[in-house]
């Protein structure tokens, strides 16, 4: 049983916020307005936003599973986004570059596999099992 | 002709393997400033000027605190055959100037020259932005395309927007080929539901003849894996000379393969002002080589009119 609950949590998405951020846990819906660039700020405060390359597997599970949007209809929007002023989040190459913009930078916020969490000073705001 | 054809892929080039949304523009290091624009090159059988570089766009957009800033330098009609021979051919301006403060997660206030918040097209009006190069009758024929004025915007919730627009001075830019007005009041409402998601606009003008218009339209849209419909419906009230009682169109992409579409898009209007009824017809082809190029190919029938012409297009978004 206890190995059974360790390999689903293995397979959990986390997404996070630096260690002090603003809010203890956010809805999916926040989540969404967040990584969508329709709810920039906390507390009088703009957030800076992560995300992966597109073929990242952890991508594609956020999209698929908090976003719930298509890959094609993700690019779509951010074309017409763009033309509107909008910005993308800002993609980091790495989980490390991910902890350190987010030790950083507050308020920021990304999202993780839980499995790379152990020691790490960061908000776990969310969290959803991924298929990876 | 070759010197042209050289510019364009010279122009193209650089831009054409980025993938990355994130990589749209030229973002000046350290600050929230962004350069970027975007191009469409047009092959249209029934021109005169068949080879024609329709727009080259600097769009410049900057954000601090709550304000975002947005401007698009608009380059327009720069003939490829040579035909463009005069200055006067070639049209510079400033398609949109916006200043947008968001007061809080719901609610945001636009101010400048910006696109009227009407209809699904009008959000989206550029070819690189969507699966056709021409573009319905609606667009163009039943509402300003822009305004310049005030927008207010209110999310109730997650799924439901809605907007208030107010105009009541003379456009601060020349609108060619769009409908001029000196007064402009409008509401628009936005709703999803998953794959749908539905607009009902409508709004009052008055244009530069003193004439008073009212519209009105509904559009939806669904997007599926496979299958996108999109379909919108408007009316137009005025006298009875000018008056539009009906466009509306249909159209259905298919993404056959990966990057590739095919579109069929059915057209039916009314317009008293030039007495005809008719409808068009349109059958094309998209290619999507990387996120921000595109290829299109398409076929355009109309039953009354003597318009029937194939049109090919490039664009770059960059």
């Amino acid at each position: 049983m206890i190995f059974m609950t360790l390999t689903i949590y293995s397979r959990d998405l986390l997404v996070i916020g630096n260690q002090d951020f603003p809010e203890n846990n956010l809805t999916i819906q926040e989540i969404r307005a967040i990584f969508l660039d329709k709810k920039r700020f906390i507390q009088e405060e703009k957030i800076l936003v992560m995300n992966y390359a597109f073929q990242d597997p952890l991508r594609q599970c956020f999209e698929k599973n908090i976003l719930e949007k298509r890959e094609r209809t993700l690019e779509r929007y951010w074309r017409r986004a763009y033309y509107f002023g909008k910005r993308p989040p800002k993609i980091v190459s790495s989980v490390e570059m991910l902890f350190s913009y987010l030790q950083r930078v507050h308020p920021s916020i990304g999202y993780c596999d839980s499995n790379v969490i152990e020691n790490r000073k960061v908000r776990i705001l969310y969290r959803i099992g991924c298929d990876f | 002709m070759y010197k042209n054809i050289y510019y364009i892929l010279l122009i193209s080039s650089g831009t054409l393997f980025a993938n990355e949304e994130s990589s749209y523009g030229w973002n000046l290091p350290d600050t929230s400033i962004n350069v970027g624009g975007y191009l469409d090159m047009t092959y249209d059988t029934k021109r005169e000027e068949s080879f024609l570089f329709n727009d080259i766009a600097v769009l410049f957009s900057a954000n601090k605190n709550r304000f975002d800033l947005l401007a698009e330098i608009e380059l327009s009609h720069i003939s490829l055959d040579g035909k463009s021979n005069s200055s006067s051919d070639i049209d510079l301006h400033l398609e949109r100037l916006q200043l947008n403060y968001t007061l809080n997660d719901k609610q945001s206030i636009e101010i400048g020259r910006f696109n009227s918040d009407i209809g699904y097209w009008n959000q989206a009006p550029i070819p690189i932005l969507q699966e056709t190069t021409s573009r319905p009758h609606i667009v163009g024929n039943f509402f300003p395309k822009l305004i310049t004025g005030i927008l207010f915007r209110q999310s109730i919730n997650e799924h439901n927007t809605f907007s208030i627009t107010f105009q009541d001075n003379m456009d601060i830019a020349h609108q060619e080929r769009f409908i001029q007005v000196n007064r402009h009041k409008t509401f628009s409402y936005f709703g999803t539901y998953g794959d749908f998601s539905w607009r009902f606009s409508a709004g009052k003008y008055r244009d530069s003849r003193n004439k008073n218009v009212i519209y009105r339209g509904i559009g939806s849209e669904y997007e599926g894996e496979k299958l996108s419909f999109q379909v919108e419906l408007f009316r137009q009230n005025s006298d009875k000379k000018h008056e539009k009682p009906y466009s509306g169109y249909l159209q259905s992409t298919w993404h056959f393969k990966d990057k590739q579409d095919a579109v069929i898009r059915f057209e039916k209007y009314k317009d008293n002002e030039i007495e005809i009824e008719e409808q068009i017809y349109l059958f094309g082809y998209t290619y999507r080589p990387t996120n921000n190029t595109v290829l299109k190919a398409e076929y355009i029938y109309h039953t009354k009119l003597p318009l029937n012409h194939y049109l090919y297009s490039f664009s770059v978004l960059f």
